[in-house]
């Protein structure tokens, strides 16, 4: 049967018709062989353009059908649509982007413009002529969800979904749930104390029926698609028996070896077994291996030595301190862990972000104990930081009379990162405003680029900070000098005086920049999603799919997407498992047939394929007398790299055919 | 104030004065800390135009850092034409005519004045006419109208008035100009 194929060219509003001249693109399709009717529309996307299409098929004047338009990306499953709603199989469409391919980046030669659209739409063509009807296959759900990454995004994630009847696997890195929030004093834009209103949300987690927390883990690998991941997880060796232990804290004081203390942002010291922090969920010990002094010669995993005279074994301080067992030098060491492997339907990635030390930044006298990051400062603020929230200097423990603070450090400077990290204005005006209600005669100045306070009661938030004399100046600081006597000079250039000025502080605070958490990308390739060039992870669509990600079933939250606060990470998580429930609640889930096949007739069982298969979905099976490859329909993601290596050429990839794609690139090439 | 003109010393932040900010706005300035230093009145400001170095928004900045003794070592406030185009156009409602007007409190409390402002003032106590030409009396005649006008200069009852009024103002404690019966002169030639 001779193909009937209808073209259908979008002029996208000015977006196509500016550069390429349609009429021109029109009369050429129609000539084209196996074309029936080319027609065109200033926006076919939209229902009247649709119509043209349905109208068509419905009169049976065409029965393949060619779109020249934007990108599949967004559009494809539209017009998909259209044709099964006028009776034809959604898979007898091709599209030909001559937008974001031809018009966008030849905006300025409209002939060359021109004359792409009809390579481009000739290819298509081609290749429609040769489409083949495919039905879609259906795949059960897995009616469960893993969240990577336990901050307030993730939490909130998880909560939603386990509310919802799920069950989750929330997996955080750390020894304790809580995140970067964890660690901030009181709040904008309403000042909450952070600890107030984050502690109860992580103990609804802890205790959540439908939640499987597992902390101080990792994500290892992640197979299997859409509905049905296979997730391996490595809990890492905590040498505490954490059924056992109860979170007194004994140990912690027993040990004698210390660790600068990551939750205070290293201003003071942590024990080598400690407790992250006093509200920790779960509130358990854990060994630090690599800073352990292996007291008493106990190293993990030997037997206890035996005094000569008592005959009592001899232990190690935080075992002798332990009344649970739970410490127990003599347990097995197993520096790997265990490995844990859960089947989900979803997965969410809440990852979030980490703050730029401020080594980097030598201009700034990143030596001085008294220049030090904002996040160190909400530690200092905090009541549960190293100075028990007294606002204190680190050089001397002095109270500091000024202070300034320094905008846009590692931010929206090419040398480091050129996003803006959004939330540091309004930090900075925070911490300002907290310690000006505290200690009204310090004197606080702010030396900003810009401010930028573009959020629901943000302005009114700045404004106060100004009333209570918070000095805000425009000018980036050029350079902090040391002083004797622990002082610090601060030179910057006033914009609104159009003079330098200078500035005599006890205190310096740098607003450093909010950059991707360490290993993101590793855990992407995992995963299958990208970063985009800032380095956080890439959603499917910045306005209409902001927490899809490019694989579906795997959606972002929080600050693993970009900078933002908690009231955008909280809603961008709950989008995010709204949108990771729906799946769960359908049951099943469409799988489109773009997937290989292998002509088991034809195939030698060489084997090739097998080995090259990223996704594991090719074995070799027994069949009569001889091995045949047989892919696993469920697991095939139509990557086409069996098809490409295949020596006997026997693998169709569907949907790309060899006759499809040779019948495109001749098209192409004359 | 050279420092700022041309960027030639550096301004000491440590050594500001923080108790400007609120000695302003009791002096009138009281909407001060709502200036956001758009700019917006500088580009309707005629100092500006005039190359005055400290002209509202700058004055506004100035206060803020408390910087006192660089505003009253430049003499641009008292160049303010009154026009208030910069009241009119603020999108804050500063008001910045009346924080350079609380400025010259500010600066008159001091002493910090130009000559030309003790001799309105003089002219203001002395005749109730901050600016009266000497010769205005031959000009007023020529056009056909009584010598004096009908001010203060036609009304000594008007004019006791307006002396008692400055009498009791904190420029008598100040000391700023002679009052009193002493040295009352006729008109003040500007
Ligand atoms: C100094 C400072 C002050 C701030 N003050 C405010 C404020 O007052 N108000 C406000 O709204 N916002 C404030 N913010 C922003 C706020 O901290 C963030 O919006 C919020 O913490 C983001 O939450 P999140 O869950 O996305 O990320 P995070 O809090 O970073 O949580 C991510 C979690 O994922 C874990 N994780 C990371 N990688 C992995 C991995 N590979 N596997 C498993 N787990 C992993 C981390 O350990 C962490 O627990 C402030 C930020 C800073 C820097
Ligand atoms: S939020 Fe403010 S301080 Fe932070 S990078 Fe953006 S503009 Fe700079
Ligand atoms: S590579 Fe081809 S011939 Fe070899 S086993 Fe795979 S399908 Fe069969
Ligand atoms: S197309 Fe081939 S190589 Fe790719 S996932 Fe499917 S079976 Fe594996
Ligand atoms: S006084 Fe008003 S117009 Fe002038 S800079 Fe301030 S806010 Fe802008």
């Amino acid at each position: 049967m001779v193909p009937k194929i209808g073209v259908y060219i979008c002029h996208c509003g000015e977006n196509i018709a500016g550069a390429v001249n349609i009429e021109e693109v029109r009369a050429y399709a129609e000539k084209l062989p196996g074309v029936v009717v080319a027609r065109n529309y200033l926006f076919m996307c939209s229902d009247p353009g649709q119509e043209l299409i349905r109208q068509d098929i419905k009169d049976g004047l065409v029965d393949r059908v060619v779109v020249a338009a934007c990108t599949p990306r967004t559009h494809e499953p539209i017009f998909r649509k259209a044709l099964e709603s006028a009776g034809l199989n959604k898979y007898l469409l091709e599209m030909a982007n001559i937008r974001d391919q031809d018009s966008w980046p030849h905006w300025h030669d409209k002939e060359g413009a021109t004359a792409k659209a009809k390579r481009l739409i000739a290819s298509a063509v081609a290749k429609a002529a040769y489409l083949e009807p495919l039905e879609d296959r259906y795949v059960e759900v897995t009616p469960a969800s893993l969240v990577i990454g336990g901050g307030v995004a993730g939490m909130f994630a998880a909560l939603d979904l386990a509310n919802m009847g799920y069950k989750v696997y929330l997996v955080e890195k750390n020894p304790s749930i809580g995140g970067n929030m964890a660690k901030l004093d009181k709040t904008f834009p309403t000042n909450d104390c952070s600890a107030c209103i984050l502690t109860p949300i992580m103990v609804q987690v802890g205790t959540h029926p439908n939640i499987e927390l597992l902390t101080y883990s990792e994500v290892e690998s992640v197979e299997g698609t859409f509905g049905n991941f296979k997730v391996k997880v490595r809990k890492k060796q905590t040498y505490i028996d954490w059924d056992k232990c109860t979170g007194c804290g004994d140990c912690v004081n027993a040990c004698p070896a210390k660790v600068p203390n990551e939750f205070n942002e290293g201003m003071d010291y942590r024990k080598a077994i400690y407790i992250e922090f006093p509200q920790a969920v779960p509130k358990r010990a854990v060994v630090d291996i690599a800073h352990c002094l292996n007291c008493a010669k106990r190293t993990i995993g030997t037997k206890p030595r035996v005094h000569s005279k008592t005959g009592e074994p001899i232990l190690a301080p935080c075992e002798k301190a332990c009344k649970t067992g739970a410490c127990d030098r003599s347990r097995e060491y197993n520096p790997e862990g265990e490995i844990l492997e859960i089947n989900v339907g979803t997965i969410i990635v809440a990852t979030g972000y980490r703050v730029m030390d401020k080594a980097p930044f030598k201009e700034y006298s990143p030596q001085s104990p008294n220049v030090i990051t904002a996040m160190q400062l909400e530690r200092i603020l905090s009541a549960t930081g190293p100075t028990g929230g007294q606002l204190k200097r680190p050089s001397d423990g002095e109270k500091p009379q000024t202070i300034a603070f320094i905008s846009c450090v590692g931010s929206r400077d090419k040398r480091f990162h050129t996003y803006c990290s959004k939330v540091c204005c309004m930090y900075m005006l925070k911490e300002a405003r907290l310690i000006k209600e505290k200690y009204p005669h310090l004197n606080i100045y702010i030396f900003f680029i810009d401010v930028r306070t573009g959020g629901k009661d943000f302005e009114e938030y700045y404004n106060y900070c100004r009333d209570l004399g918070v000095k805000v100046l425009r000018g980036r600081v050029g350079a902090v000098d040391e002083l004797p006597g622990d002082r610090l000079r601060v030179r910057a250039y006033d914009v609104d005086l159009g003079a330098p000025v200078e500035l005599e502080a006890d205190l310096v605070v740098l607003a450093t920049a909010i950059e991707p958490a360490p290993g993101l990308e590793e855990l992407g390739r995992k995963l299958g999603i990208t970063c985009g060039n800032e380095g956080f992870f890439k959603e499917l669509h910045t306005k209409l799919y902001p927490v899809e990600t490019s694989v579906k079933g795997i959606y972002i939250a929080g600050c693993a997407q970009g900078p933002k606060d908690i009231p955008e990470s909280v809603s961008q998580a709950r989008a995010a498992s709204s949108a990771a429930a729906v799946p769960l609640t359908a049951g099943k889930v469409v799988v489109e047939p773009l997937i290989s096949e292998v002509n088991q007739r034809k195939c030698t069982g060489c084997g090739t394929c097998v080995q090259l298969c990223p996704y594991s979905a090719i074995n070799l099976v027994e069949d009569k007398d001889r091995r045949r490859a047989k892919i696993d329909e469920a697991l095939c993601a139509g990557c086409g790299a069996c098809a490409a290596a295949c020596p006997s050429g026997v693998i169709t990839l569907h949907g790309f055919t060899n006759a499809q794609i040779h019948a495109q690139i001749k098209a192409l090439a004359c | 104030m050279s420092q700022v003109q041309g960027g030639i010393g550096i301004i000491n932040l440590s050594a500001g004065d923080p108790s400007l900010v609120n000695e302003i706005k009791e002096l009138g300035g009281e909407e001060l800390l709502e200036c956001i230093q758009c700019a917006k009145c500088a580009a309707a400001c005629p100092m500006v135009l005039a190359g005055f170095p400290f002209f509202n928004k700058r004055v506004i900045q100035a206060i803020l850092l408390g910087l006192r003794d660089a505003l009253l070592d430049d003499s641009s406030i008292w160049a303010c034409q009154s026009c208030n185009r910069c009241t009119e156009v603020c999108p804050r409602e500063v008001n910045p005519f009346e924080i350079i007007q609380a400025m010259r409190r500010v600066a008159i409390r001091e002493f910090a004045l130009p000559t030309l402002a003790i001799e309105g003032l003089k002219s203001l106590y002395d005749t109730g006419h901050a600016v009266y030409l000497a010769g205005a009396g031959n000009t007023r005649a020529k056009v056909g109208l009584p010598e004096k006008p009908p001010s203060t200069l036609s009304y000594p009852e008007a004019l006791k008035e307006v002396r008692t009024i400055l009498e009791n103002t904190e420029l008598a404690e100040l000391g700023v100009i002679p009052m009193g019966e002493s040295g009352v002169t006729d008109s003040c030639e500007v």
